[in-house]
């Protein structure tokens, strides 16, 4: 014990004497927080938070305004309708408004053909700026065929004598609607995605000082020294895993408490706190001692510098791409969302979404966690078997 | 722990490659401090790692006395001691944070370590660098510190690979005569070195050994005959060539 508790206090010695390496292990994972939920605010509200511009050309400005009345609200706005179509199609093409409502001159006419399936309907046209989100077209596309829908409905009735205010019609009017979502929000906010999953991206950064020192004790001769002291391998791995699950554990902390008062002061949301810490802590002790294993299994097969930043940095930044921590993995394709399962990073961010987002219960956690102290005791096991398998630990010639 | 027997002790690096020790057969002696010389790449640091039980895989027998050295690490772990032909510390610690290391990884602690550190960071003159970071210091302080360390636990038996390289005449000097006083306290001093003139000085037998192969082994005395120099032998034996 007091062997580990040495090396415990030389790697915290070590780790609080590199300046720039703890500032990367806090800082980084803390921008990336505050930027990329602010960033992303929008795409993760949805259509309804986008202030989305359309304009609406018809052969009357009557018809257009009425148009553009029924068709503005929820993330949708009405701007002035451009002179003609050319001019229309330019304005979309720059992005401003978004979109265009082209409305024939027969229109009216077409909404009094009979819903016999015989008749042709009314056509319309929409000119759309290829960079609106798909999903906010969808909502547009519905919009005007609920508005069109309406119009021919109070046209009929019309035609049958029965007095209508076609105004009256409205979709968001047929029925009360109300959404109840199951243990929480659905869809994480973006603070709520951001938070844990950068969090988790900054974990797995102590990558880089585990490598960087155990090259460097390498190179340098004490690795060897404290072999021929009879110093046992595992216990020199060991010694790494005290000081950095403090790390960690410190990370968490932070990044939590950036994602409550850092996020909010640059005008985001606030990080909505998990019910269960106890839940908290044990997916975060998890998710550390999958990154201290992966650290020690780069370190144990790094031979320099450059192989355990290469190693250690690119493998991060394909589990973080991969894992969901840089794309929210629900906006991926289904085929990208099963590869990301094979990601630790995207077991960590399953086991804090089920603590934070979710507000589930020890069994909504256990299979990301038993994963990832799975993963952390193959990786140990790799790493000494690496150093066995190599039989040589200096580089001594 | 008596006297170290090497018997056709041959090595080979994992991979292709050459053999690095070739059936090396060594006596050395207990107590005085005897001397391994050969040419770059001849086979000392892979010998001392040996001794030293950072290498596995050796065949052949090493034995300390009756028992084989294996038993003996196990039995008496600190009983034998290397000081590496690196700095083998950490820079960013001080002095004395490195000697307590050290000292701790090797079992001691309280007032038994506090005596050691301060024991050895006297005999290798280094008191008042104890606080400074070790990463800092000149090359002969960091020599000092590095033998410093290597005497934490008063090995019986130690391995000293090239400490000399890189320091001042001072320091040199001072090394060598630390290593004599080492010795005389009646410790077996394995001493590798490509300085010819110290080892003629401190050492009282020598080794010579090339391409992993012992060459000649004796008394020094015995060794250097017609009244030529140990450098003028070692030249003779292993020849000009340029090694890599």
């Amino acid at each position: 014990m007091r062997r580990l508790l040495a090396l415990w206090e030389k790697e915290t010695l070590a780790l609080s004497r590199d300046v720039l390496g703890l500032a990367v292990l806090f800082l980084m994972p803390a921008a990336f927080i505050v930027v990329m939920s602010l960033a992303l605010s929008d795409v993760f509200k949805g259509g309804a938070a986008r202030r989305t511009e359309f304009a609406v050309m018809a052969a009357g400005p009557k018809l257009a305004d009425r148009l553009a009345r029924k068709l503005s609200g929820e993330g949708f706005r009405s701007a002035p309708a451009p002179a003609d179509e050319a001019a229309a199609r330019d304005a979309v093409r720059r992005g401003t408004p978004s979109l265009v409502l082209v409305v024939p001159r027969d229109f009216e006419r077409a909404l009094d053909a009979p819903l016999d399936g015989k008749s042709t309907p009314p056509s319309l046209t929409l000119l759309a700026d290829p960079a609106l989100p798909p999903a906010q077209l969808l909502a547009f596309q519905q919009r005007v065929l609920g508005v069109t829908l309406s119009l021919r409905v109070s046209a009929l009735m019309r035609r049958a004598g029965i007095a209508a205010d076609a105004d009256a019609l409205e979709l968001k009017d047929a029925a009360s609607l109300s959404i109840e979502t199951i243990g929480g929000t659905a869809r994480p906010s973006s603070v709520q995605q951001n938070v844990p999953a950068w969090l988790i991206f900054g974990m797995f950064f102590v990558v880089m000082p585990i490598s960087s020192l155990f090259v460097v004790e390498r190179r340098d001769g004490t690795l060897a020294r404290l072999v021929s002291q009879q110093v046992p391998f595992s216990l020199l791995l060991l010694g790494k895993v005290g000081p950095y699950f403090v790390v960690n554990l410190a990370q968490a902390a932070l990044m939590l408490l950036a994602g409550r008062t850092l996020v909010p002061w640059f005008g985001g949301e606030t990080l909505a706190l998990p019910g269960r810490w106890d839940l908290l802590a044990a997916v975060t002790a998890s998710t550390s001692f999958a990154a201290i294993g992966w650290g020690l299994f780069v370190a144990v097969c790094s031979r320099t510098l450059e192989q355990a930043t290469v190693i250690g940095g690119v493998g991060n930044i394909l589990a973080a791409a991969v894992g969901g921590v840089m794309v929210p993995r629900f906006v991926m394709p289904e085929a990208m969302q099963k590869v990301s399962e094979v990601s630790p990073m995207a077991w960590a961010l399953d086991g804090f979404h089920a603590v934070i987002l979710r507000q589930g219960g020890a069994a909504d956690i256990a299979e990301p966690c038993v994963k990832l102290l799975a993963l952390a005791a193959a990786l140990l096991a790799a790493a000494l078997w690496v150093h066995l398998r190599g039989r040589v630990l200096t580089s001594a010639q | 722990m008596g006297t170290l027997n090497l018997e056709g002790v041959s090595f080979r690096y994992p991979g292709p490659g050459e053999t690095v020790l070739d059936k090396v057969t060594l006596v050395i002696p207990a107590g005085g401090i005897f001397g391994l010389l050969g040419p770059n790449g001849a086979g000392k640091t892979t010998l001392i790692s040996i001794l030293a039980g950072q290498l596995r895989g050796a065949t052949g027998r090493i034995s300390a006395g009756d028992e084989p050295l294996e038993a003996l690490r196990r039995r008496r772990p600190h009983g034998l001691g290397l000081v590496p032909q690196e700095c083998a510390f950490y820079p960013m610690l001080s002095c004395a944070e490195n000697l307590r290391f050290f000292g701790a990884m090797q079992g001691l602690g309280g007032a038994r370590l506090k005596e050691r550190v301060t024991a050895a960071a006297r005999f290798a003159r280094i008191e008042s660098a104890l606080a400074r970071r070790a990463g800092r210091l000149s090359g002969g302080l960091k020599r000092r510190l590095n033998l410093a360390i290597g005497l934490l636990v008063e090995p019986e038996i130690l391995l000293l690979d090239e400490p000399t390289v890189g320091v001042d005449p001072q320091s040199r000097a001072f090394l060598l005569e630390s290593i004599r006083s080492l010795a005389g306290a009646g410790r077996t001093i394995v001493y590798t070195s490509h300085y010819m003139e110290e080892v003629e000085a401190i050492c009282d037998r020598v080794a010579i050994i090339d391409r992993g192969r012992v060459l000649v082994s004796g008394v020094l005395s015995e060794v250097i005959r017609d009244g030529s120099s140990l450098e003028e032998l070692f030249m003779q034996l292993t020849h000009r060539s340029l090694r890599d």
